[in-house]
């Protein structure tokens, strides 16, 4: 089943020009897409226009068949309405490259306000889901423990926890280590690559490039805002088509040895 | 007999006192009842995108900032009369124009410390949220509210303080409170001994004000 599709996506932002150009890709259920590119190349825009933390300036986004996003034929942007956003925001999960834990809940709370308070689960309910998520991410000793407390990898994996009890159909990562110390990477990514062992459908904006390799599925590159290649990852990585893709992957190479 | 007028005396002027404090404190309570709500509507109004709610509650933070308290309390008290046409005159009682004047005026201080505080919350903390389902009043009141109190209790703490010795200024209408029953006490006996005791009362408050706010930023300190 399609759980994204998106179509001639733009986007531009007063000062800076377009920062999103023409983007169309689609995703299915269970796969994995990670997203690579040099900085500034558009990729945590795009993340943000289908999280809906940025409106788009034409294009269509179709989550799990519902339309988020269309454009008609005159060029009007005709958003669905705030109920049907509402529905459709449930379907999307989001883990930032900063974590954005609520400094004032303890780790519980993060995972459980949201389960509650906008899935209208019961606490009790939302606290035995919530168990079971930090037992799964190895953090069940830090329940009562405020993010504060945690180590950068802790509170990714407890950012990870948070954004899975709302059961999205899709989970995006706007790169989800960039903010940890080299050391804290491996256990955010084991989370990650466990969740694709069960084939969660994801999409990951990521730099690292070795787990890209190992997780995704597909690779879309980014450059300038434009998807500049796309295939899985044996293609991107063991033999890219396009230059801008192949001098981005030996700079990035020679960089990181 | 003389040796037991001393503590008559002091008896005497600590009731006397006494109730002056009394109506200082009404002063201070509805001051605070009305203006902390009030501060955060403003607050808000304030930071509207909408220019004809944001500007026009600029324009009165920028007055009531901007002119002495005293001013205000004998505005709110003989507007109402001396600037209405004929046939629309009335007049407040003195106490409600005071509770008038020292709400909106400790509204527009404590509507900047809300904005300062309400900016100072990280956009991530939004964003976390809206993408999580909740709606803009959960996100306010469950996430950022919380987090802004935090933040705000010293600026706060500050303007509680000067409100207890602000509340002297309402002997301006003819209120007795507790500094003009110590002033008018201290010319009838020819002692300044009234005013030092007041100076103590005020003192005494304070020391109230200060611990309950230390208490609070205690409670809160179990997050950072």
């Amino acid at each position: 089943m399609q759980i994204l599709k998106v179509e001639n996506l733009y986007k531009s932002f007063a000062g800076s020009g377009e920062v999103v150009i023409d983007v169309s890709f689609e995703i299915n259920e269970g796969e994995v897409i990670a997203v690579i590119g040099p900085s500034g190349s558009g990729k945590s825009t795009l993340l943000r226009c289908l999280t809906l933390l940025e409106r788009i300036n034409h294009g269509t986004i179709k989550v799990a068949g519902e339309t988020m996003v269309e454009t008609t034929p005159e060029g009007r942007v005709v958003y669905a309405s705030e109920e049907q956003l509402r529905k459709i925001r449930l379907r999307l999960g989001m883990v930032f490259q900063n974590f954005n834990l609520f400094p004032h809940f303890s780790v519980m709370r993060n995972i459980t306000e949201a389960p509650i308070h906008v899935r209208g689960l019961s606490p009790e309910k939302a606290r035995e889901e919530a168990e079971r998520l930090l037992g799964k991410i190895g953090l069940a000793d830090k329940a009562d423990a405020y993010p504060y407390q945690l180590s950068g990898g802790q509170s990714q994996r407890v950012a990870i926890a948070r954004a899975l009890a709302m059961k999205p159909d899709i989970l995006f990562f706007d790169e989800p280590t960039s903010a940890l110390d080299p050391e804290l990477t491996g256990e955010v990514l084991k989370v990650i690559r466990q969740l694709a062992a069960e084939r969660m459908t994801m999409l990951v904006v990521t730099h690292e490039m070795a787990f890209a390799r190992d997780v995704a599925d597909r690779v879309i590159f980014m450059d300038k805002g434009q998807v500049v290649e796309e295939g899985t990852a044996e293609q991107i990585f063991g033999d890219p088509e396009n230059e801008r893709t192949r001098s981005f992957l030996r700079n990035f190479s020679a960089n990181h040895k | 007999m003389s040796i037991f007028q001393v503590p008559t005396d002091a008896i005497k002027l600590i009731t006397l006192l006494f109730n002056g404090l009394i109506t200082s404190l009404q002063v201070f309570f509805l001051t605070l009842l009305f203006s902390l709500p009030l501060g955060l509507l403003t607050a808000l109004g304030r930071m509207s995108s909408h220019k004809w709610i944001s500007y026009p509650i600029r324009l009165y933070i920028l007055v009531m900032r901007g002119t002495p308290l005293l001013l205000q309390l004998i505005f709110f008290y003989f507007a109402p009369f001396y600037m209405l046409p004929p046939g629309f005159r009335f007049s407040l009682p003195r106490f409600t124009a005071a509770i008038i004047a020292f709400s909106l005026n400790y509204a527009a201080y404590f509507a900047e410390i809300y904005r300062g505080g309400i900016e100072s919350i990280p956009v991530g903390q939004y964003e976390a949220a809206a993408v999580l389902g909740f709606t803009r009043t959960q996100t306010f009141f469950k996430i950022i509210l919380p987090q802004v109190v935090k933040r705000i209790l010293p600026p706060i703490s500050n303007e509680v303080i000067t409100l207890v010795k602000d509340t002297a200024l309402v002997q301006i209408l003819g209120i007795s409170e507790l500094f003009r029953v110590a002033k008018n006490e201290s010319s009838r006996i020819f002692s300044t001994t009234p005013l030092f005791v007041a100076g103590v009362f005020y003192l005494f408050l304070n020391w109230i004000v200060t611990k309950v706010f230390e208490s609070a930023e205690k409670k809160l300190s179990y997050y950072r």
